[in-house]
């Protein structure tokens, strides 16, 4: 018998709010938090293709977290660890009163440290002494820096894992949570999804591989256009996200207000290119209908659809054909938004800040705008878009998330009922 | 028939070295898609190395227009002009809204 699982507390980091409150009310004002990138010093702005991101302003680490956690690690972790504080307060969780072996840490991050890793690199380059390699940088470039700083931060010893499947690691990250909670290795994972990697090195791959906005390098806040007919890629981001989820039992004994339920997953891989999706859909609508099969629920159950939805050209289009492939004429009924359409894509956090807008909207019954849908292109228009906050009942939600790799992850989250 | 221009068999020689194939048997009517088979991403690595190999960069409103062989040698021709305004100023042309692989 499969043990049931919730979600009991939140936290994000933004770039349009750290914490909750803040995100959630810039979400539901429809705020943008994509603005031109300052400097990439000593590189010129004019070198870059694409010059603006989803950046977290005025993000000062020792105003949240201690230095002795903080110092050990890079800005993404930083990041983490920020929300995951929010998170565990927010659900009222007192690890004092709980069984360390039994609370896990997962934590989906793409490309991790990378701040610390070219600031080294490029000194090593420069000075040509590597004996000047700071010690602490294999420990804040290792992809697990984060879950392994959370696990220590709180004393949370149980399973600790890394997931990096590009953009899609957070939302695979829940959905391993999720499995272990229901099999009973752990009553509560702090789950999490962090990237903060706009560097000169990483920004100008992601501009070579000409998957970024560069039509709107002077209007940042109109470039995220996700089923907008003029959008022309992705806006970098980052942040992080983290969501309590345990047991229903558990958090029945804590007495802990309940979000919402966690109610299925699926992880699948296109096995098609590492790049390119499938343009016909099919595999992504495979995706959902796995997650929702894994959850109960059929599709003419699904209320609200937080989509991957990055601005690309294809990609946009693609979710938009499964969606209607999968859902058929209630494709026209289901309300879809896309977050990243005011935080840009945060990689690894982009599954995790998924699901805490899933939550927030089962919560709250607020479905947040998908903001610059000024000219639906008619390959991605639905009735179920739209450009200002919409209030509904909403009772099922399904969050996509796609990676590089040809990876795809869908997750359920359904409104509690006791 | 005008002799091929120095531009053009570079051009043929680097996409037969991109597809390890005889570079002679790469015609200017070719559609990069659908006859050499390249997708997108393979479109953007090959026209990085010709960027390389000419000292180009080419912005993301000029790669959709680039869909035969003969597309891109005319390209880099225009570019390489003497009279090309971004040949006279070695800086890119202004960039305009572009479409992109997604």
């Amino acid at each position: 018998m499969k043990n049931r699982v919730v979600i009991t507390g939140l936290g994000v980091v933004s770039p349009i709010g750290i914490g909750v409150g803040q995100f959630w009310k810039a979400a539901l004002e429809g705020r943008s938090g994509i603005t031109a990138i300052r400097s990439f010093d000593p590189f010129p702005m004019e070198t870059y293709r694409s010059r603006i991101a989803g950046q977290v302003a005025d993000f000062n680490p020792s105003q949240y977290l201690e230095a002795v956690h903080a110092d050990r690690v890079d800005r993404y972790a930083q990041f983490a660890l920020t929300a995951v504080k929010e998170a565990l307060a927010d659900a009222g969780l007192r690890m004092e009163e709980e069984t360390p072996h039994r609370v896990g840490v997962i934590v989906g991050a793409s490309v991790g440290g990378l701040l610390m890793g070219e600031r080294e690199l490029t000194t090593l380059y420069r000075n040509q002494k590597p004996h000047r390699v700071h010690p602490n940088l294999i420990p804040m470039v290792t992809l697990n820096s984060a879950s392994g700083i959370v696990a220590l931060a709180h004393g949370a010893k149980g399973p600790n894992l890394t997931i990096s499947t590009a953009c899609s690691s957070s939302a695979h990250a829940i959905g391993q949570a999720l499995t272990c909670i229901r099999t009973g290795q752990a009553d509560v994972v702090i789950t999490a999804g962090a990237d903060a990697s706009i560097t000169p090195l990483v920004f100008a791959g992601f501009c070579s591989l000409r998957a970024l906005s560069t039509g709107f390098n002077n209007d940042p806040a109109r470039a995220s256009r996700p089923f907008d007919r003029a959008r022309d890629g992705f806006v970098m981001g980052e942040g992080a996200g983290a969501l309590i989820l345990e047991s229903l039992a558990h958090a029945r004994r804590r007495k802990a207000r309940v979000y919402a339920e966690v109610a299925g997953y699926a992880a699948t891989s296109e096995a098609y290119h590492m790049v390119i999706p499938r343009e016909d859909g099919v595999d992504v609508a495979a995706t959902m209908s796995l997650a929702l099969l894994d959850a109960k629920l059929l599709p003419a159950q699904v209320d609200y659809i937080n989509a991957h939805a990055t601005s690309t050209p294809i990609g946009d289009a693609v979710e938009i054909r499964a969606i209607r492939r999968l859902f058929k004429t209630r494709a026209e009924r289901v309300s879809v938004n896309a977050t990243k359409s005011m935080i840009g894509h945060t990689l690894g956090a982009a599954g995790a800040i998924g699901a805490i807008v899933c939550a927030l909207a089962l919560d709250t019954g607020l479905v947040h705008p998908t903001v610059n849908y000024e000219d639906p292109d008619p390959d991605c228009a639905l009735q179920g878009i739209a450009r200002e906050t919409r209030r509904r009942p909403l009772k099922v939600a399904l969050l996509n998330a796609f990676g590089f790799g040809s990876n795809n992850a869908a997750v359920v989250l359904k409104q509690f009922v006791s | 028939m005008a002799a091929e221009s120095d531009i053009a068999l570079r051009i043929r020689t680097a996409l037969g070295d991109y597809l390890k194939r005889d570079p002679a048997s790469i015609k200017p009517l070719h559609a990069l898609r659908e006859d050499l088979g390249l997708d997108s991403m393979a479109t953007i690595e090959l026209l990085y190395q010709i960027e390389e190999a000419f000292d180009l960069e080419i912005p993301d409103q000029d790669l959709q227009k680039l869909l035969t062989v003969a597309d891109v040698i005319g390209y880099v021709e225009g570019r390489l002009r003497p009279s090309s305004p971004a040949r006279a100023t070695g800086r890119p042309a202004k960039r305009l809204p572009a479409r992109k692989k997604g």
